[in-house]
């Protein structure tokens, strides 16, 4: 993916050459779709969400600022329309409690921990579960590969508060995590 | 005191590093495959749709001018009514002398005539305004 595409497509678009706009959408569809779904884990309104978001970039294309990229721009942008969307109407999942997630569900849990799968399912619901300002901070972090300054351009946050909530965040799914996901200790020598 | 507990149960506590791992390691979805076209349909019709109309200021502004001025005319009006009923009200509380409700009613009825009067003519003004705006632009 090419900054200069995009540059190109946009100059394009504004020029009056609407067809332009297919090759941002086919460049950027599946980031966004993707980041819709970690907002939203239901992938019919993941594209829904999606769709909405380019749409608005459409509209918007003219307040582009070329001080940033384009892909900070739209993933701004769409993030603000994700976390909004879902302040409207929350995702079904987020109404799981801190308290419910991850109990046990068969015999291994209480001698030998859960399975992987079952762990990381759990860690999931643990972070859908937690208050949105976390929960939007640890979901833009890991979209974006682990990246503080991307998670928070993406946010419109200072990198120092995306920090704090990352570490708050994470702070809470330990302290709410251990008793449950414990992974067996090896035996020291 | 979750070190302790993993200590007393035999189990390592999960950790940052862990957690970053299980968080980091996300399913990726692939867009079905008319999301593009979907997109690109919705947004021909957008560029499509005639653009907003924008607000007739330069017509509406004697308008609002002219109300803006009633509605200041009618607040220094009731305020001035709500003083002058103020220094009337203390008789009209005696039973003694029923006789003295008449003036005040008296005076209700004309400025409640002359208020009704007026916002008639408010309306029909603002009416006929609104019509003319709507019959030019047609």
């Amino acid at each position: 993916m090419s900054a200069s595409d995009d540059q190109a497509d946009v100059d394009r678009v504004l020029a009056g050459d609407i067809s332009a706009f297919e090759g941002i959408v086919r460049r950027w569809q599946a980031p966004l779709i993707n980041l819709a779904y970690r907002f939203c884990h239901d992938r019919g309104r993941s594209e829904e969400m999606a769709q909405e978001a380019f749409l608005r970039a459409y509209r918007a294309l003219a307040q582009w600022r070329k001080d940033a990229v384009f892909s900070t721009w739209l993933f701004a942008l769409a993030t603000n329309l994700f976390r909004s969307e879902l302040r409207r109407i929350p995702a079904r999942i987020v109404s799981v409690s801190l308290d419910d997630i991850a109990e046990p569900a068969d015999a291994r849990a209480s001698d030998g921990g859960l399975e992987d799968h079952d762990r990381d399912l759990a860690v999931r619901r643990a972070v859908w579960a937690l208050p949105p300002k976390y929960r939007e901070a640890l979901t833009l972090f890991y979209f974006h590969d682990m990246d503080v300054a991307s998670a928070a351009r993406s946010l419109g946050l200072p990198e120092g508060t995306v920090k704090a909530r990352l570490f708050r965040g994470r702070e809470i799914l330990r302290g709410k995590l251990p008793q449950r996901l414990a992974v067996p200790r090896l035996k020291e020598a | 005191m979750t070190r302790l507990l993993g200590r007393l149960t035999g189990k390592r506590l999960l950790g940052i590093d862990e957690i970053d791992g299980i968080l980091a390691r996300q399913d990726q979805i692939l867009p079905s495959s008319g999301f593009a076209v979907s997109v690109m349909d919705a947004v021909r019709r957008e560029a499509a749709a005639p653009p907003p109309i924008p607000f007739p200021w330069k017509r509406a502004l004697p308008g609002l001018v002219v109300g803006g001025l009633v509605l200041a005319l009618v607040l220094v009006a009731g305020v001035v009514a709500l003083g002058q009923l103020g220094k009337t009200a203390v008789p009209q509380f005696s039973m003694a002398s029923p006789s003295a409700l008449q003036p005040p009613v008296h005076g209700g009825m004309e400025s409640a005539a002359i208020w009704t009067t007026m916002a008639l003519l408010a309306t029909l003004v603002s009416v006929k305004l609104s019509m003319r705006l709507a019959s030019s632009r047609g």
